[in-house]
């Protein structure tokens, strides 16, 4: 299957390893403090709005502390909204690349995801150390986190792959995105749990993707039970679905980019 | 017949449209929509048009033509970057282009740290460019500078550089596009001798540019194209000659 092609080269394997440690360079290049900025900023992030939050709403009875709690799904969205905003001007970005040397586009795309997924490792740290702080214990299922971070990743890849290209040809589209992904915030209970909204607005939170995945990591990682598998079920069906429609739009497209740069 | 082992590139009957979509933007898309226009204007024209080369394999082959003759999309569509509108592009090895000469480096990143970038982009694995990396940096004569930012670099190490890279890795054929005018006189003269080794090495070459001179010196056949069409091929002198005659043409008719 030519979607495998990347992966299955050693050339474009050995291709993606640079242009993703390129991306991760750019953090480091010239700043004083480097690649720590990676763990500064969603910490930062974190207790500015825990502050705000917690003083606005007051501690509502979540079972874990707010911090614990917003960080938690503050990570996978940090993760998705800082891909979809990066692999936007993958090709864009990359312009004489594209008009000078054939390889296949969609490494340009999944570079620059690597790169934010290693960000999301290392922000995870900060996570790691709250969990401490607060003294959280975690049980087996923990381990979820891993098929549920594969089906956000493929998610996330299949959007990436159509803003990318979508991109190339109107730059309407990163003006959108920026709306689209702050609106997205809101109606994905990071900063709040799913509970507090009123029932007749619940279902958007059953059709957005993002609520049930940062629901899926909050119930393995802060909770003592396995995740909801009907949800993740239908999560997975429609990232592959996402995945594959970004990835033939992606394609389909490719034989242009070089003429419309 | 396109399978004939002989041939390097096969251009097979191959056309090129572009459009020029006109409106743009919402400005200029409303009124289009609302005066009952279908989905925008687009005009379009042929690039190229039913072009048909055989390039043999060893062959040192030049492309001439005036400005937006389509030279440049005829090595886009060589190079895979760009696909024919009609007809088949068929390239039997391993491609590498020296236009627009270091398009994959990183400004943040050093010399060498860009060697391997740019090594990557052409198809080399970081085990296969260890070996390289002195005879890369020793022949852009770049020095100690090789471990600084190239945002640092003057233009003319940094297209000494790109060239160095591209020309370390191997390749069955190699795209030149004016490249021969890079950096100073000595220089100069050392990438034209390094492309004659090529030719006398056996690799197939195909060159596009304005340098008469060395497509004359250079090449074993050439091609004219005018607005598109192919208008000559063979022996570079009767080509170039064919080219002279044209612009001779064109300039007596304004």
């Amino acid at each position: 299957m030519r979607f495998f092609e990347v992966f299955a080269n050693e050339q474009y394997r050995e291709l993606l390893g640079q242009l993703t440690a390129r991306e991760l360079a750019q953090r480091y290049k010239q700043s004083v403090i480097g690649y720590f900025w990676v763990i500064l900023n969603p910490f930062i992030q974190m207790l500015v709005m825990s502050f705000v939050f917690v003083n606005i709403f007051g501690n509502k009875n979540l079972g874990v502390a707010y911090p614990l709690f917003l960080f938690t799904g503050l990570l996978p969205w940090n993760l998705f909204s800082q891909s979809l905003t990066s692999c936007a001007e993958a090709l864009v970005g990359s312009a004489s690349l594209l008009s000078k040397i054939y390889f296949p586009r969609e490494i340009l795309v999944l570079s620059r995801m690597l790169a934010r997924v290693v960000d999301f490792l290392f922000a995870s740290i900060i996570l790691i150390g709250m969990m401490i702080f607060y003294r959280h214990g975690v049980t087996v299922h923990v381990l979820w986190v891993v098929p549920i971070f594969v089906i956000q990743f493929l998610f996330t890849y299949g959007l990436s792959l159509f803003l990318a290209a979508a991109n190339l040809f109107y730059r309407d589209v990163r003006h959108l995105l920026n709306l689209v992904v702050m609106t997205w915030m809101y109606l994905t209970p990071v900063m709040y749990d799913a509970d507090i909204f009123p029932s007749k607005y619940r279902w958007i939170f059953q059709i957005n993707p993002m609520a049930v995945f940062v629901n899926a990591y909050r119930q393995v990682i802060l909770g003592v039970d396995p995740p909801n598998f009907r949800s993740l079920a239908i999560g997975l069906v429609l990232s592959l679905v996402v995945c594959a429609w970004g990835y033939r739009f992606f394609k389909k497209l490719e034989g242009q980019f070089a003429d419309s740069v | 017949m396109s399978e004939t082992p002989e041939f390097a590139v096969d251009i097979n009957h191959v056309s090129k449209m572009f459009h020029r979509q006109r409106q743009r933007t919402m400005k200029e898309m409303l009124p289009a929509f609302f005066r009952g226009g279908k989905k925008g204007v687009v005009d379009s024209f042929w690039a190229l048009q039913d072009i048909d080369l055989h390039i043999k394999k060893g062959e040192t082959f030049g492309v001439v033509g005036p400005n937006g003759s389509g030279k440049s999309t005829l090595l886009k569509l060589i190079a895979r970057v760009s696909l024919p509108t009609s007809g088949d592009v068929q390239v039997h090895g391993r491609i590498t282009p020296l236009i627009e000469l270091g398009a994959g480096f990183h400004p943040d990143m050093t010399g060498r740290e860009n060697i391997f970038l740019n090594a990557s982009i052409l198809g080399l694995t970081k085990k296969q460019t260890l070996p390289l990396v002195e005879s890369i940096i020793d022949f852009s004569e770049i020095g100690d500078f090789i471990d600084d930012p190239v945002k640092h670099y003057s233009s003319g190490m940094y297209t000494r550089l790109a060239f160095s890279v591209a020309i370390h890795v191997p390749f069955d054929i190699l795209l030149v596009d004016e490249i021969l005018s890079v950096g100073d006189a000595r220089f100069r003269k050392k990438c034209n001798q390094q492309i004659t080794d090529f030719k006398n090495q056996g690799k197939t070459i195909i060159y596009v540019g304005h340098g008469l001179e060395h497509v004359s010196s250079l090449c074993d056949r050439a091609a004219f194209i005018n607005y598109g069409h192919l208008e000559k091929v063979g022996d570079p002198d009767e080509v170039i000659q064919c080219y002279m005659d044209k612009q001779e043409q064109e300039s007596a008719r304004t």
